[in-house]
């Protein structure tokens, strides 16, 4: 039942990679250009606050820098008022994940040790890769390679260890009459906790330095 | 130069332009749906080791999410990789972060074995969770979801728990 089935037919990389471009053309989420700009746009900033740095992600994990949190709570906290008022006033639309409970709690865990270890992230590892950094290539490679254990086991192993959907529950359905507020406290409420948490940061003895500006 | 540290944007202008970047893509006027960025993981795999995508069922599953996030991906490349030379300079080849030289080891072989360990672990983990600090955190939080408060509280323990009893930070 797992074992590995190639693709038969003549068609090679480049065929594929072709498309990959040909179904983000068809599925209606923005032209190839405008996904590509927000690649773009995602790893720039990125790379320009170098929250992609083992120091700042590693760093937080040993409680020794506290930049990652702090953006990160900002932008959630912004981005949730502004999503919801785009909601409102009907130019945008919710996509919300399912509550599966084993999945997330089993995953969240997986992904905190790797996270801590590797001091990369999916979205920030790329970013790395870019500036240079060949651990972190290594550590796509683990990636895919685990990329392809779950495609390969997920019917037998992976789908039945996430279990079932509990449902798609936003924070705002426990506050019936008040979603509004709820949302509301909920974004100045992380705004505030992004500016209370003290600023910590881990000294980068290679890119600190005093010569290197 | 009298600025000791590398050129680069505070956190709280990094978190406005993140906001801003989730906004424009999520509203109808761009691509009216998230940021993600552990989808393309499985994807750019089965295009790596030629898998038939008709015999697997998450293949199928991922198809369109799969190829968003690969087109994304290639501009997270190119993005980081632009920055990191003209703007910020701070592009090297490099094989250990000097926080590993600092709180673990100097050996070259340890940290990529790690490295590999941890991305191999980091995908599943984030395929089971269905998301990932970008599609999970970022995106799914601030769309108030309950999933991602549960990944993001889970995440966060698991974090700070390995980083407490992987690394000395005692003594330094």
């Amino acid at each position: 039942m797992n074992e590995i089935v190639f693709r038969t037919e003549g068609e090679g990389f480049l065929s594929r990679v072709y498309q990959m471009i040909q179904s983000v053309i068809d599925q209606g989420h923005g032209s190839v250009a405008l996904v590509f700009l927000i690649g773009v746009i995602f790893g720039g900033i990125v790379q320009y606050t170098r929250v992609d740095k083992f120091e700042k992600i590693a760093g937080f994990a040993m409680l020794k820098d506290t930049i990652v949190p702090k953006m990160l709570f900002l932008a959630v906290g912004l981005s949730s008022i502004g999503i919801y008022f785009m909601v409102d006033a009907g130019v945008a639309n919710l996509h919300i994940k399912p509550i599966i409970l084993p999945g997330l709690i089993i995953g969240g865990l997986l992904f905190g040790v790797a996270m801590a270890i590797l001091g990369k992230c999916p979205g920030t590892g790329p970013v790395s890769m870019a500036e240079g950094r060949i651990d972190v290539m290594i550590g796509a490679i683990g990636g895919l390679l685990g990329g392809l254990v779950f495609t390969v086991f997920y019917d037998d192993i992976f789908k039945p260890l996430q279990g079932e959907s509990l449902g798609k529950t936003i924070f705002p359905n426990f506050f019936e009459g008040n979603e509004q507020l709820s949302v509301l406290i909920f974004g100045a409420s992380l705004v505030l906790i992004a500016i209370l948490i003290p600023k910590l940061e881990m000294e980068d003895a290679y890119e600190d330095r005093d010569d290197l500006r | 130069m009298t600025d000791k540290k590398a050129n680069r944007l505070s956190w709280w202008m990094g978190g406005i332009l993140m906001s801003l970047l989730l906004l424009l893509t999520i509203s109808i006027f761009g691509a009216d749906r998230p940021i993600g960025a552990s989808t393309y993981v499985p994807y750019i795999g089965g295009i790596i080791f030629n898998l038939d995508p008709e015999h697997y069922t998450y293949l199928k599953s991922i198809n369109n999410s799969g190829a968003w996030e690969g087109v994304m991906l290639l501009g997270v490349l190119f993005g980081g990789f632009i920055t990191s030379v003209f703007i910020t300079k701070t592009f090297r080849f490099s094989l250990v972060p000097s926080g590993w030289k600092q709180y673990k080891n100097n050996s070259i072989l340890s940290r990529l074995l790690w490295s590999f360990f941890a991305g191999f672990i980091m995908i599943i983990g984030a395929r089971l969770a269905g998301g990932c600090t970008s599609g999970h955190f970022l995106s799914g939080m601030s769309q108030l979801a309950m999933s991602a408060m549960v990944f993001g509280g889970v995440v966060m323990i698991s974090l700070i728990i390995t980083g407490k009893i992987f690394y000395n930070t005692k003594g330094t």
